[in-house]
Parts: structure tokens; sequence; C-alpha cells
């Protein structure tokens, strides 16, 4: 058999290894582990915005029977601080004063939930007022107070513009403002967070179970805020069910808990519920954006100028603030996938008494994405353009690659004009548009969004940490079996069943034979977490180089076993055979043998055994996946209910690994993306209480709000190992902003554009005021 | 998320019900289907004493024809409303106006009984009863009352429900003309953020509305038009005539949109 002929396991529709596990409730979970004499956590919270603690009595608490310990910031005085960034951190529990509703002030160690939660009402607390700071741009000003009285609400502030921007905004014949606000949301995991933890008394390591993206970080997280050595050290990370960015975080209650168990010398357990998750789970995309367009009369768009606001919440989240991600990059991505020469940014992201900013799924992107294509279909709309037609004119063509944008990020080859096409084409544009305007004649409105989007993933740096590199430990045991670990943190993304088709090309070796290990720093090498789109481009790319010279070893040992030149061997199946002469083989198996047990026979040169590691660095901090999402929507202009009835996907993440967990990616991108543009808002009122603390009142979107997607896809390789691009954001970056434009779209006869997000029932009833009052 | 400390009855017949609400004085609660009472347990909103737990008492579940009315066990399950073939024959607008409630997992375990007493101003039974004049009829240690839907709900998660009562069975009357019904929801399944209930009478007819406010009203229309511009001046006088806290002033509107398309439902006849 040639090599040629052998099925390629990179870039097949392969089954999920993860799928029975999970589908039939077998998978294993934080709160599914148990320890005999394990303790639970319930957290005293705080209910004030902003407040000193005055006096704080848990004399009731302590004496509550089956309480086994009681945490104050006294027993755990640790402060989640980067020092070198910003001027505050936030201590773990907190120490006489609260600043936001759902802060930890003290952690009840119980036998039970139960009881935790019982003693934990009997908590005395009793606080003093502050004025809570809760609205973005008073906050900005100061107003109506510092936050933190050492340091100004601002804590992040940038500046950037092109040399001419603003003749290009004196010289063109067209001019628009808009303000874009984007609404509190969290990423909310279907498994909430956890942490449990236990000090194995024999040794005296303390072993950290969590649910978190980023196991080698949080280990050093804990031991350098808990001061211990980080060999000490053990991070397990279970089956993680959803972390979008929101599990990239090092929380207070990790701290807490791993302190609990070393104080009490027992294993505990803490698991987030629902409303804890709603409180205390970093939120995202709190922004607001003002902005100027200027461009010209033929729709070409010359120059844009943006103020980026972010609501970091009290503090920055640890160790990275959401805020500043959602800003920073958003301004340096913000003229998106079109060529736009001038731009001015300014960036504020200001302190409140909210709960931190961190990341969630897009990031930045999301809002970006608003941002721009909200420009975009404002400025077809004022030349009275077709939206399509002003896309077309800016979008970046294909031989301006490399391209460089107005804010000096350089995107690599891309296919932005052929999705943007292909999309059009997919949706049938020109219909659809034929349609919208017989269905007006009956008084319904529909609408299509276009969102051409750039996504840039496999950074240097990322919500998941600057480890710019991926590790890959191949294992071939004596029977030939593989085990590779891996430095990634999967939560759900399917790792075990991509590393396993990569590797299963490079080794030759049966896709079953391969089991993907990760999760867990006893065994797994280190690496920088699943985060910012990396895992497929960088922990692929390491799995690649790992493969390869696992490859070249197995090799060597099949032209010295079967004397034969090393130019001349193949292998597959399980097996090295010399090319053109299949009957001379020999087995995977019978070399994994050799390389133990019969050492003698081992080709010069080569080591004991088949164990190596490989590290992947890629030689671009970055690379730009792109495409197009177009959403058909209808909205019922007496009711301000929108229904999303059509959506269609170009993506081009460059070489696909596995067309269905790609197409799985997506999808969720799309639901997330629907919550995000009419459901999910974390709402704070006047006094900085959180009114939104159960999934009663924060709408997810529901399998009946999706419509069925269809999607292409389009292989522009990266410049990286196998040509792999990062693909896991784009689809939440492009999909709330395609939403807002085919609501946009559909109330055009009201001359209406979405400027808010999510767009509710009651936004939708004002924007058409004048059609309910006739 | 875990509830308060509380005791736990399972009763066997009725009787033993009314006989445990009396003895616990007011610190008892009924559990029959528990999806609106064992969340607010999670989250410490009720604490009650005691559950009185309901569920093997199978008498009191399923539907008695009464000649003008159906009687129904206040134990059936919504699921149970929208299967039961006598039910969609003799009274279709019920098993319609059930199917709007949450999800199939929630139609399990919900009971016609509960969602009355729970007596959400967004659910949808509480409304239709009220639309169709139905009776509750309730047992305690004092005898069987009977009280009109209009008169038993309240306000907001407020009925006249006494703390020793249990309600046993609803009595449905048949409706003249089968009633029109729409409604509004965020998301399928969701409490409605605007439902509707149009009843054709000889002249004018009436208008149930539910998410708005503290419960369900039912209201006169003066006269009954098919022609959408008056119909729509109609309902906006009546709508006008609601009281709504500020934050749902919005909803006015889609109260007009809402009725009116139940009065076209009514129409067609369904």
């Amino acid at each position: 058999m040639a090599q040629a002929m052998r099925p390629q396991m990179m870039g097949a529709r392969v089954s999920r290894t993860e799928d029975p596990r999970l589908l039939s409730g077998q998978a294993r979970f934080l709160d599914d582990i148990q320890v005999p004499g394990m303790l639970e956590v319930a957290f005293v919270r705080s209910t004030h915005a902003a407040a000193k603690i005055v006096q704080m009595d848990l004399r009731e608490v302590q004496q509550y029977p089956g309480v086994q310990a009681v945490l104050t910031y006294d027993d755990c005085p640790v402060q989640l601080w980067q020092r070198e960034a910003y001027e505050v951190g936030q201590p773990v529990l907190a120490h006489h004063e609260v600043s936001y509703v759902g802060q930890p002030i003290a952690a009840i160690i119980a036998d039970s939930r139960y009881v935790a939660e019982d003693a934990a009402e009997l908590a005395r607390v009793e606080y003093e007022d502050l004025p809570p700071v809760t609205d973005m741009r008073r906050a900005i000003e100061e107003n109506p107070r510092r936050v933190h009285a050492h340091t100004p609400n601002v804590f992040f502030h940038k500046e950037y513009a092109t040399p001419s921007v603003e003749q290009a905004f004196a010289q063109a014949p067209h001019h628009l403002r808009a303000t874009f606000r984007t609404n509190r949301q969290t990423a909310l995991s279907l498994e909430a967070r956890g942490t449990a933890a236990m000090v194995d008394t024999a040794t005296g390591r303390l072993t950290v179970y969590a649910s978190t993206q980023s196991p080698h970080r949080l280990r050093e997280d804990i031991s350098g805020l808990l001061g211990i050595p980080t060999h000490q050290v053990r991070l397990i990370v279970p089956e993680v069910g959803g972390g979008f960015g929101m599990k990239a975080n090092c929380y207070p209650e990790d701290i807490v808990v791993a302190k609990a168990a070393l104080m009490c010398r027992k294993p505990v357990k803490w698991v987030s519920d629902r409303t804890e998750s709603l409180l205390s789970d970093v939120h995202g995309r709190d922004d607001i954006h003002d902005v100027e367009v200027a461009f010209a009369e033929d729709g070409k768009i010359v120059a844009l100028r943006d103020h980026l606001m972010a609501d970091g919440g009290a503090y920055p989240a640890y160790p990275f603030s959401g805020a500043v991600g959602e800003t920073s990059l958003a301004s340096r991505v913000i003229t998106g996938p079109y060529d736009i020469p001038h731009l001015a940014t300014v960036i504020d992201c200001t302190y409140s008494n909210k709960m931190p900013l961190g990341a969630y799924r897009g990031v930045w992107g999301p809002v970006a994405s608003f941002i721009q294509e909200g420009i975009v279909d404002r400025v077809a709309r004022h030349l009275g353009m077709d939206p399509a037609q002003v896309r077309l004119r800016n979008i970046i063509q294909p031989h301006q690659f490399p391209y460089r944008n107005a804010a000096g990020m350089t995107y690599d080859e891309g296919s932005y004009q052929a999705c943007l096409q292909q999309a059009l084409e997919l949706m049938d544009y020109e219909g659809f548009r034929k349609r919208q305007q017989e269905l007006r004649q009956q008084e319904r409105y529909v609408g299509l969004g276009i969102s051409a989007f750039v996504e840039p993933t496999a950074m240097a740096s990322s919500e998941a940490g600057s480890v710019g590199y991926e590790s890959c430990t191949i294992q071939i045991d004596a029977t030939g079996r593989v085990t590779a670990a891996f430095g990634l943190g999967p939560t759900g993304q399917g790792h075990e069943t991509t590393m396993a088709q990569i590797l299963a090309d490079q080794l030759g070796v049966r896709f079953e034979d391969i089991i993907v290990l990760h999760g867990d720093t006893d065994s797994a090498p280190y690496g920088g977490g699943t985060g910012g789109s990396r895992s497929g481009p960088i922990g692929g790319g390491a799995a690649l180089v790992a493969g390869r010279q696992m490859r070249e070893r197995l090799v060597k040992y099949a032209a010295s076993l079967l004397e034969a030149g090393e130019e001349d061997i193949e292998l597959g199946d399980g097996k090295a055979w010399v090319a053109g002469v299949p009957e001379r083989y020999i087995s995977i198996r019978t070399i994994a043998e050799t390389a133990y047990t019969n050492v003698t026979k081992i080709p010069e040169g080569l080591p004991i055994g088949l164990e190596l590691t490989a590290r992947y660095l890629p030689k671009s901090p970055r690379t730009f996946s792109n495409g197009t999402h177009i959403a058909i929507v209808e909205v019922d202009v007496s009711t301000g209910s929108v229904a999303v009835t059509g959506y269609g996907v170009v993506n081009d993440c460059g070489r696909l690994i596995n067309p269905t967990i790609v197409e799985g990616q997506i999808l969720g991108g799309v639901a997330q993306g629907i919550g995000a543009a009419l459901l999910e808002a974390l709402h704070y009122d006047e006094s900085g209480q959180l009114v939104t603390t159960s999934l009663m009142d924060y709408l997810l979107p529901e399998s009946t709000d999706m419509p069925r997607v269809m999607m292409r896809h389009l292989e522009t390789p990266s410049d990286g190992e196998g040509g792999i691009k990062g693909m896991a954001e784009g689809s939440l970056i492009a999909s709330p902003a395609a939403i807002a434009n085919a609501v946009s779209d559909a109330l055009a006869p009201f001359d209406a554009f979405v400027d808010t997000l999510p767009v509710t029932p009651e936004m939708i009833l004002e924007m058409t005021r004048g059609e309910l009052a006739r | 998320m875990k509830p308060a400390v509380f005791d736990y009855v399972r009763v066997n017949s009725l009787d033993e019900a009314i006989e445990a609400l009396a003895r616990y004085e007011g610190e008892a609660k009924v559990l029959a289907g528990g999806q609106s009472l064992v969340p607010l347990m999670n989250f410490r909103l009720s604490r009650p004493g005691v559950l009185v737990d309901i569920n093997d008492l199978a008498e009191m579940a399923g539907v008695r024809d009464l000649g003008h009315a159906l009687a129904i066990g206040s134990m059936t399950r919504h699921q149970q409303l929208v299967n039961n073939d006598f039910i969609r024959e003799r009274l279709p607008i019920l098993p319609r106006v059930a199917s709007y409630i949450g999800h199939w997992a929630i139609r399990n375990r919900g009971t016609l009984g509960g969602s009355v007493a729970h007596a959400d101003p967004a659910a949808e039974l509480p409304a239709l009863l009220t639309a169709l004049q139905a009776t509750i009829v309730m047992r305690s240690p004092r005898g069987e009352r009977r009280l009109l839907a209009e008169r038993f709900f309240l306000g907001y998660y407020s009925t006249r429900l006494d703390w020793d009562e249990i309600i046993t069975e609803i009595e449905i009357p048949f409706p003249a003309s089968s009633p029109g019904f729409y409604e509004v929801a965020r998301r399928a399944g969701d409490f409605a953020l605007v439902g509707a209930l149009a009843e054709r009478g000889t002249s004018g007819g009436f208008v149930t509305w539910f998410g708005l406010g503290g419960r369900p009203e039912r209201m006169a229309l003066p006269a009954w038009t098919a022609h959408e511009e008056e119909r729509r001046q109609l309902l906006r006088e009546l709508a006008g005539k609601l009281d709504l806290p500020s934050e749902e002033e919005y909803k006015r509107t889609i109260a007009v949109s809402v009725a009116g398309r139940a009065m076209a439902d009514a129409e067609g006849g369904n």
C-alpha cells in the first residue's frame, strides 16, 4: 500500500473521542471528586456594592454544629496583585472594605455544603455604605468618588493616532458619529467554577483539583501566592464543562480553598452555584465606544476615531484585566477586514463597584465587530448605497497581504474578499433583497446583516498568558501504544481527538492507539493552557513537531531492522515497510519492544525507549483567521420580538484539522452571538446590586432560538506548522454584529439603527414608535 | 444554593394532608410538582418549616365531565392537560395554552393546582382560568370552599388560599365559543412577556391579559370588530386602564398587539 493512498487523519471528519463519555453522563467533573472526609465551603459574600466593614461577628458561625473552620482575611492575607501593571489588587477575602456585590468576605468550611450555607447565614457583618460607583462615564470623571482612594478610577489610558488622521477627517466630504454600547455578560459555562484541595500527609504535597483552562499557570499562582514551592503543588484538571476565557483566571476562591485545605489538613471542596457564578465569574463586554467616521462619496471609508471605554469592575481580575484586554486589542483591530488608512483611538478603563471584568470568548472581538460593522452599515445607509457594495469597496484586497492596518497590526494572508463574496452567494443576497421588498409591502420586516471579521489567533500573549509556545510529550510504550501529553487546558474543544489525528498521521499508528493526556501538572509538559484560540495552531504545531521527531526515530528503527535505507521506509496502520515492498514490514509494536526490551538491537545513536518532548513556538506572533457571517432576522414590530430565521458562515481558519469540530465551534459561537445580540445582560441597579442572579433573569439562548446554519470553509494556510490557524473565537466575534445589523436592516423603514446590545423588545418598540403611534 | 432546613411529610390521603397543614399551623407548604416551590426554597426565598408532599394522592389527578364544565383534579400534570384526549376534544383551548408552559420536563412535573396556588402573574393557566371564569375548589378542616378565579387571584404571587387549605379541583365551564390566545415570550417556554386571551361575546367580548402587573385581568370589550384600526383603537383604550408599574409601561403597546392577535385567533376558530 502506497503511503499516498493511506487516509490522512488530519482534515478528516473523525468522531470525537470525548463524546461517548460526555453524552452518556460518564465524564467526571470537579464536583465528582469525592474523597473521604472531604469538607465543603460556602462563602459569605458582600451584599453591598461599596461599604466599610465596621464590624464582623462570626461567633455564631463558628459555633454552628458541623462547622470546622471559618476563614477571614486575617487567616489568608493574600492579595491578587499584578504589581507591575496595576496599583490595586483584590484581597482574596475582603479586608475592612467591600467593593462589589458578591465579593467573598469569609469562607465557612463545614461537613457539608448544607451546613456551610446554614452557618453562613449567621454571619453578622455591619456595613457602612459608601456611594457606589456604577456609571462608567461618571466613573471616568472620578464621580461620585474614587473606587480606591489612593488611585484614580481610570487605571488604563492610552492614545494612538496615525500621522495625518486630522487632515483625513478635515478633507473627507462625509462624517458620521455614533455611540455603541455593549452590556455586561458572562461566559456562563454549563459547569460552574470549582476547586478542591487536599494535602498528601505522607509527602506534604498539596493537590489541587480545579476547573480551569490554565493548569500550569494556576499551579504557579497558588504556589506563588501561598508561598509553597511549585513542585510541592500538583494541579489536576478533571473534565471541564466549558470555560470560554472565564476559567483562565486565578480567582479568590481558588486561593482560599487551597489555604483551607492546608489549615484544616483535610480535603476541602467548593463548587460555585449558579447565583455565585453570575455574581462572581468574571464579567465581560462592559464597553462604550464613541465613534466618528469619515468617508468619501463612493463609500470609501478614510478615517476612524474611537474613544474606547470599559468598566473594569472593582479590581483588575487576576492576572489580567478584561477591560484592558477588551479595549487595547479592539483599538488595534477596530478597522477589521477593511482598508481604512487613518485611525485615532483613545482608551479609558475605569474601576467601578462591580464584578471585575475578565475574558469571555472573543474578548475584544465581539465589541469591535459590532462597531466596525455598524459603521459600515451607517455609511451605506447615509449614502443610499448597498451595504454589501460598501463592504466590497472597503475590504482588504488579495494583493494587499501581508496587510499592515492603521493600528500597525500585520494581517497574514486571508480570504477576506472571497469569504464575503461567497457568503453573499450562499445566502442568495440578491434574492433576499427582492423578498425583503415584497414582505415590506405586507408590513413584515425582515433584515439581513453582514459581518466580515478578522480573528487574531495563536498570539504570543493572550488571556492564556504569555507562554507563546506549546509542548507535546510522546511516549510509545513497549506494546506500541501511544500516550501524548500536552500543557493545554481543554474545556470541551475535543483536543483528545484533534491532537490524536495529527499524531496518527505522523507516527503511522492507528488513531485509537493514541491517548491524549492533559491537565495534570505531574504528567503534562509545561504549557500555556487553552485560551486565545491557541490550542489548534500552537498545540497542534507542537503535536506536529513532536510527531515528526518521533517519526524520524521510528524510521531509523525500521531501516535498521528491515535492513533498508531510511528514505525507503514508509509508516502507516501500525507498521513500517519498505516502499513498494509491503511484505517487507515490521510492526510499530515490534519496534517498541525492541526499543525497551531488546536494547542491543537499538540503532546506533538512538536512546533507549521511545519518549520525547518537543516544543513549538510559532515564528509569527499571531495568525489571522477570517470569514463572513450573514444573519437573517424577522422583527415583529408590534411586539418587539426578533427571530433569527437564517444564518450563513463562510469561514477560513487555515488548514482544518477536523471540519466537524470546527463546525461545532462555529455553531456554539453563533448561539452565544444570539445571546449577546438579543438576550444576555447582567444588570446592576443604581445602588450596585446585581439584579440578574438567576437564569430566570439572565437569559441564555435555547435550542429553539437557533436557526439552521449553513457553513462553508475556505483554507488559506498560515505560515506556521501545518498551516493551522486558530478559530475558536471568530464565530462569536462575528455573530452579534451580524444579528445587530440584520435588526437594523429590518428596521431601515423606521430609519433605526441598533446601537446597544442586547436588543430588547423594549428597545425595538422605541425604535419603531412612529409605526405604532399611527 | 441549598434550601434551609425543613421537615418532610408524605401523605396518603387528602384528609391526612389537611390534617398535616392544620397541625403545623401555617409552617407547612404543600409540595405538588415543585417546579416553582423547590427553586424558591433553593434560593432560600421560601423557607417552609415542613413540606407536605401530596404526590401520592392519585385521586387528585384526572378529569370529570360535569356537563356544563370540566372538573380537573389539582394534581393533574401540565403534560396531562396537553395530552388528554378528552380535554383535547371538549376544551381544546386548555391543551393549547398548557403547551406554552415551560418545557416538556417541567410540564411532566408541574401541576394545575401548583400553578394556581403559585399565581405567577405571567403564567398561562391562571390567565386561562380567569378568562373562562373557572372555579377553584379548596378543602380545609372547615370543609369545601369555592371561589371564582377572578376572586381567587389577588396580585403578585398572592391568592385567597388560606394556609390550611388545599386546592382539590378546578371547574372550567365550557365557553360558548372558543377563545383566542396569543402570547409573546423572550424565549420558547418562558413565562409570557405579555399574553392575552380573547372571548367573543354576543355584542362585545372580553380580553384577559397576563404578564402585565400583578395578576391576570379580564376586561370587557365594549364592541367586537374585525376592522383592524378600530380594533386597535378599542384595545388601546382598554389597555390604557391597566395599572402598570413604570418599568412595564412599554408593555402596554405589546398588550394591544397581542390582544388584537388573540381576537383574530378567536375569529379564525383556532
